[in-house]
């Protein structure tokens, strides 16, 4: 049975990993190499590069800074943040990331997810979705470009469902509203999409304590939960999450045990 | 040990490059099976796009590959082995018998981290997990090997209820359908099992 996974997300902004509440109040908390090293040590499942930066400034991703982090990494790496066109995908793959995460540039041309899929395969296509809550929409839940701060007309959900029809293969699901706050993941936002889909969803935005993962996994049938902020600061371990995980008898890939594996 | 690490032109192969380097191999990224002691076939992009590539050199690798040289296909680089695929258009190298089906599971792409158990009615076990049976490995794949003998299938995984092959062994080629350099300390250890098996 496949383990859910628990991902390490690396915000980077001009080369160094940084972090914010509510996707703003930016601060630098080290160098992403050193982070995805450690964070690969303490059996974190795979690692997200997201530039976040790039969109809103209207550039490539920093592939070299991309490069120095896959150099040291023998898990998965996905990469996000500026990634506009089929050749953006060839270039961040190429330096080194396993997967991409398309976001602004998906929802500017949708085509892009089935070109990038067809070509690279579906397995390296991660959909990332910034979404707010929003009564206005079908769903309760408004999609946000460049970073989180310019609104579209997308409901969510339905843009989850169209890009998993367009061929992506994996969808990443930000919670704007809990990003940075530490109460937990939007389950019902979780739990929408991964119903909406038969992709795996990652669970992204809230995460405070080793409860809200199992909750993401559990009511909110994620496949896999990412957090950021939390484990830079040391307030969680990728270990006391995954002991969380294995304790609800959800299958995990246990820390600090190679070559031992819990499942019989 | 010199491994040639065939290059379609596609995605991201010095992780694996690095992987095999770390485990003593001398690493050559080419697609020139001559002067090889081993041949790794990577798993990046989709069938049609790769077996594309391949075709020029095809035979090549086929001839090589009788001659005795030793295959490790990874993910898709196993895929390719068999004959044909589901999922685009193009041959395979033809070296294991079978073809490639798609999965059938409620999520698809199958990925992440699962268990892969040697398969039992192989008497000495697969050479590639000495060590590391039982252990989690990382998948992204869709799709996946349907051997038409199935003896050549040397281990196992299981996805939502639909059983494939996690290693296919035919003669000198072996693949493994999840990437052993994405794979953490698991994964490094069945690229060193690999090496000691082509000294």
């Amino acid at each position: 049975m496949l383990a859910k996974r628990v991902v390490v997300c690396l915000d980077v902004d001009g080369g160094r990993v940084v972090k914010g509440t509510r996707f703003r109040d930016l601060r630098d908390v080290g160098d992403p190499a050193a982070l995805a090293e450690r964070y690969e040590a303490e059996a974190a499942d795979e690692v997200v590069f997201l530039d976040i930066s790039a969109s809103v400034q209207g550039r490539a991703t920093t592939l070299d800074v991309v490069s120095r982090t896959a150099r040291r990494l023998f898990i998965p790496l996905t990469v996000g943040g500026g990634i506009g066109s089929r050749k953006d995908v060839g270039r961040a793959l190429r330096a080194g990331a396993d997967k991409v995460a398309l976001n602004t540039g998906a929802v500017r041309r949708p085509d892009l997810i089935t070109r990038a899929a067809e070509h690279y395969g579906a397995q390296c296509v991660v959909v990332s979705i910034d979404a707010d809550r929003d009564p206005a929409m079908p769903s309760g839940y408004r999609v946000f470009t460049h970073g989180g701060r310019r609104p579209t007309e997308l409901d969510a959900v339905e843009w989850a469902a169209r890009c998993a029809g367009l061929g992506a293969g994996e969808i990443l699901v930000t919670a704007i509203h809990s990003d940075g706050a530490r109460h937990g993941f939007d389950l019902d936002l979780t739990r929408r999409v991964a119903d909406a889909v038969t992709v795996p969803v990652i669970a992204s935005g809230g995460a405070g304590e080793p409860a809200h993962f199992v909750h993401a996994l559990t009511a909110g049938r994620a496949d896999a939960a990412l957090a950021a902020g939390v484990f830079h600061d040391g307030v969680l371990q990728v270990a006391d999450v995954k002991a969380a995980i294995d304790a609800a008898a959800l299958p995990v890939r246990p820390a600090g045990l190679p070559f031992r594996s819990t499942e019989a | 040990m010199n491994v040639l690490l065939f290059d379609y032109g596609t995605g991201n192969l010095h992780s694996l490059g690095k992987a095999l380097e770390l485990q003593g191999a001398r690493v050559r990224t080419g697609t020139a099976v001559e002067a090889a002691d081993a041949l790794v076939l990577p798993g990046v992009g989709a069938f049609g796009a790769a077996a594309a590539r391949l075709a020029a050199h095809r035979y090549a690798v086929r001839d090589a590959v009788a001659a005795g040289l030793p295959v490790l296909g990874i993910c898709l680089g196993m895929q390719l082995l068999l004959d044909g695929s589901a999922e685009g258009e193009g041959s395979g190298l033809g070296l294991v018998p079978g073809s490639v089906r798609r999965l059938v599971a409620g999520r698809v792409p199958h990925m992440g981290w699962n268990v892969v158990r040697a398969a039992t009615n192989h008497g000495p076990g697969e050479p590639l997990l000495r060590g590391i049976d039982g252990e989690r490995f990382y998948f992204a794949n869709s799709f996946a090997a349907d051997p038409a003998d199935p003896a050549a299938v040397t281990a196992t995984v299981t996805h939502d209820g639909d059983g494939f092959p996690a290693a296919i062994r035919w003669g000198s080629a072996a693949g493994v359908q999840f990437h052993p350099e994405k794979s953490g300390a698991a994964g490094l250890r069945l690229l060193r099992n690999f090496l000691e098996v082509c000294r």
